[in-house]
């Protein structure tokens, strides 16, 4: 289908929803239609480039470098036989005091490089030089309380506009070129606790993107915008017993009222969907995963609590579920199963993977959400001894923490911790190898009853806990897993936990950040450590790579933050003498 | 996990977040300045609450303003969100500050008094109680508030949702009233279940009851027989203030004495419909 049609289509679609008779039946306007379409291409990315962005290596165009969020680039200018001459082409401070965590991937588009920083703010700089072109500073109201650190994890592009949510949940849309505003959304009430830091995701015209935050309370939800104008056109709970919405009115409920949740407890039932999500357009789904249940004490609610601790496909024009897969039924941990479904081939199956908090990595038919297997990506899970036939977990009753008392009650160690096995940090999948490149931290955590607490200046059952290490020398794994088998292939150990993302590419490589502030590259075969660079402070970021010029560049953010500075114990003294900073690393080859 | 996972977020920020924090004024500090700055709950009531005229009432604010009228300035109150712990409050709105915009309190109001949680939160400083609160139940005119809680079955519960009364009528005598308890956002909301008759039985603070009997009266039946294991003996109300600032704090215990010998609390207290019940630890 050519980039025009596609996009006529779109706008036909679009105006019979919005009810026009004009539009969609004149011939007149349809040739309007195509018109605006054209304009619309010429001013920026497309849906098709957007669909396009795995393949076309000149820009990076999507958050995980193409919908399918394999974080893999066919370009081999720079490769595992070159790769430790790279050398710093040049870098560019966030500035001003807000140095917090830099937990974004690059955009690049058009001679430009978009960064979203800590604070709500979103950079563009001169992808030649480094220099900063335009900067937006959101306005964040007082009294914001985003749970984690004030991140953020990328923008999205479309036509003229650059797209990012904010810490007080707004969805905003920039010209590309000026950073002015062109549209700016609520989508959530941030005095009610919710918050945004994903990145959005773009299918078919619209704005896809998940909610967070509010952990009191909140119910789950994805939603989809339209690019152009902000507004809503769908919304699904990801709870069940809740209705969805399209276009201005109720479409279907999600499952069946009280199907896996007892009396009114669906209500509150938890699932937020902050990590965002991906799409293939393949089986043209969107795939989200979605957090924890809630109340956090899982005695309290018996039953599978769906579709908590999932992932869920959507049909991305209508919002309608089409599979559901549950990687953590009734989960007990706060194993938040939001982490990103990559959809990948293999011997002619549609499957996609998931490397789940929970500690195991999960592979799924992505056509229908039948499981496949499920097999340990770390070397400790406490909870669960493996997943059965047909795939449901084979619990270990005694590794689930009790129901909360008025005694302080047993502790129980579980790992992975609730940290998890991997945590936001999304993994990569390389065309070439075949192999899921997954960054993993080893940890556990005791857990226990704590009988006095104090929530709203009232007493409260809470629970207590410690995040404990496995190891003494290690936290953080980053490990090749052949999805076929499950087995690991490499595994290259560092002292801090890992909490950046990773980027694969054909020259047989693997990139990810440390904490200590290294950008480092191995061989993708071999697992060998063949570069690294020390940026200066942490990195939290997910690095990519693109063609300008006739050379290969790679960038990747620095600035030390998220959530693991957050922790004490014995995981702070693994990060404790990591500083501050905030800014953008490009990469290159020096010229022969 | 979640409640506490703050709360050890709250503890490793304070070895990281010293750039950050706000000056706290001590006693003579806020005599110079003129004002004292106090913090309570919002949406809190009868502690705290905006009218619909969208000014600041309850207890807690009046109680602000007697303290700031017994040193000798006016008083600034700011009503602030929960976050998910009161250990996360205090970081916020006592010793660090909120991490985006906002400062410090000088006081924040309705702290409970526990020596445990006071060795766990080293930041503030902890004194000047002045209430002591518990769980009530009541029940609408057409319920037996009296029966064993386990005979409430098929009756309409209502709780604050994950609160001590959530987890006991849900979690209780076998969870077998679990599918009949409704959650709402707050122990106010509970009652107002009762009292729109959409619920036959709420559990929620004493405080919250007795308040909401001054609009109610018998509408509002209390249950007077005990409540077989409840997990929650009640606890002590009282302020924090910034470590550093244990002068002012020690004023306000003083304080505290003064205002119930002279009747001030329990005038203020009555204003409310709630009993002054002294805390345990005078």
């Amino acid at each position: 289908m050519t980039k025009l049609s596609r996009t006529a289509v779109l706008l036909a679609g679009v105006a019979v929803v919005t009810g026009s008779p004009l539009a969609a039946k004149d011939a007149a306007g349809e040739k309007e239609n195509q018109a605006a379409a054209v304009a619309a291409a010429a001013a920026g990315p497309s849906d098709i480039d957007l669909m396009n962005d795995e393949r076309s290596t000149s820009d990076v165009l999507t958050y995980g470098m193409g919908p399918r969020a394999q974080r893999f680039s066919p370009l081999q200018t720079i490769n595992a036989a070159n790769v430790a001459r790279m050398v710093p082409a040049y870098s560019a401070s966030l500035g001003g005091e807000k140095q917090r965590g830099q937990e974004a991937q690059p955009i690049v588009y058009d001679g430009m490089i978009y960064v979203t920083g800590s604070y709500s703010r979103l950079f563009a700089f001169d992808a030649k030089t480094g220099e900063e072109v335009w900067q937006y500073d959101a306005r964040l109201p007082d009294g914001i309380m985003p749970c984690c650190d004030v991140v953020n994890r990328g923008a999205a592009i479309y036509g003229d506009k650059i797209i990012f949510g904010t810490l007080d949940a707004h969805l905003v849309a920039l010209n590309r070129k000026t950073g002015k505003v062109v549209w700016n959304k609520k989508l959530a009430d941030y005095s009610a606790g919710y918050s945004f830091t994903a990145a959005p995701l773009i299918v078919n015209g619209k704005v896809l993107y998940g909610n967070s935050g509010g952990e009191f309370g909140v119910v789950g939800k994805v939603e989809a915008r339209d690019v152009n104008t902000g507004e809503l056109v769908w919304s699904r709970p990801t709870i069940e017993g809740h209705m969805g919405m399209l276009n201005g009115r109720e479409s279907t409920m999600t499952g069946k009222l009280n199907a896996s949740w007892q009396g009114d407890q669906w209500k509150n039932g938890g699932g937020a969907t902050w990590l965002g999500g991906t799409y293939d357009p393949d089986t043209k789904l969107a795939y989200f995963g979605t957090g924890n249940p809630a109340p956090w004490n899982s005695h309290l609610r018996p039953g599978n609590n769906l579709y908590t601790s999932s992932t869920i496909a959507l049909d991305p024009d209508t919002g309608e579920v089409k599979w559901h897969y549950q990687t953590t039924p009734h989960d007990g941990w706060d194993f938040d199963g939001v982490n990103e479904f990559i959809p990948f081939d293999h011997n002619g199956r549609k499957l996609g993977a998931k490397a789940d908090r929970n500690g195991f990595f999960f592979v799924l038919d992505r056509t229908n959400g039948k499981f496949v297997s499920a097999t340990p990506f770390v070397s400790k899970v406490t909870w669960a001894k493996g997943f059965d036939k047909a795939g449901k977990p084979i619990y270990v009753p005694e590794n689930r923490p009790g129901a909360p008392t008025a005694e302080k009650g047993q502790s129980v160690f579980s790992a992975p911790s609730f940290l998890g096995g991997k945590n936001w940090m999304p993994m990569a999948y390389s065309q070439q190898t075949g192999m899921f490149y997954v960054p993993s931290n080893e940890w556990g955590m005791d857990i226990w009853n704590e009988p006095i607490a104090y929530k709203k200046g009232a007493a409260y059952l809470g629970a207590g806990f410690t995040i404990k290490p496995l190891y003494d020398d290690h936290i953080g794994v980053l490990r090749a897993i052949d999805p076929a088998t499950g087995k690991i292939a490499w595994e290259y150990k560092n002292k801090a936990p890992l909490w950046g993302g990773v980027l694969t590419t054909a020259g047989n490589l693997v990139f990810t950040g440390t904490p200590e502030g290294f950008l480092k590259a191995f061989d993708a075969k071999t697992g060998q450590e063949l570069w690294k660079f020390n940026t200066g402070s942490g990195v939290v970021g997910s690095p990519v790579t693109w063609e300008q010029d006739g050379e290969q560049y790679v960038a990747v953010m620095s600035g030390w933050g998220g959530a693991v500075p957050l922790w004490g114990g014995e995981v702070a003294k693994a990060v404790q003498n990591i500083n501050q900073g905030g800014a953008l690393w490009v990469f290159k080859l020096p010229r022969s | 996990m979640r409640p506490t996972r703050r709360a050890v977020l709250g503890g490793a920020l304070a070895a990281l977040a010293l750039p950050r924090a706000a000056v706290a004024a001590s006693l003579e500090k806020v005599k110079t300045n003129g004002v004292l700055r106090v913090a309570v709950y919002r949406d809190f009531a009868p502690w705290s609450w905006r009218d619909a005229a969208g000014k600041l009432r309850g207890i807690d604010v009046e109680l602000g303003e007697a303290i700031a009228q017994r040193i000798g300035v006016r008083a600034e109150t700011v009503d602030f969100m929960a976050d998910e712990s009161v250990e996360d409050d205090l970081r916020n709105m006592v010793w660090r500050g909120p991490l985006i915009g906002g400062q410090v309190a000088d006081v924040m109001l309705h702290v409970p008094v526990d020596p445990r949680f006071a060795r766990a939160n080293d930041r503030v400083a902890i004194g000047g109680a002045y209430y002591r609160e518990g769980f009530q139940m009541a029940c609408g005119p057409n319920t037996d508030c009296e029966v064993p809680p386990p005979q409430f079955k098929g009756k309409r519960l209502a709780a604050e949702l994950d609160s001590i009364p959530d987890f006991y009528l849900s979690g209780g005598f076998g969870g077998v009233l679990r599918g009949d308890v409704a959650h709402l956002l707050s122990g106010a909301a509970a009652i107002d279940e009762v009292a729109s008759g959409k619920a036959d039985v709420v559990l929620a603070t004493r405080a919250q009851v007795e308040h909401a009997r001054t609009r109610l009266g018998d509408r509002l039946k209390v249950r007077r027989g005990p409540l077989p294991a409840l997990p929650s003996p009640g606890w002590d109300v009282g302020v924090a203030v910034r470590d550093d600032s244990r002068d002012l704090g020690d004023a306000i215990d003083g304080m505290m004495g003064e205002l119930r010998r002279d009747g001030m609390l329990a005038a203020i207290f009555g204003r409310y419909g709630v009993t002054p019940t002294p805390p345990l630890a005078t």
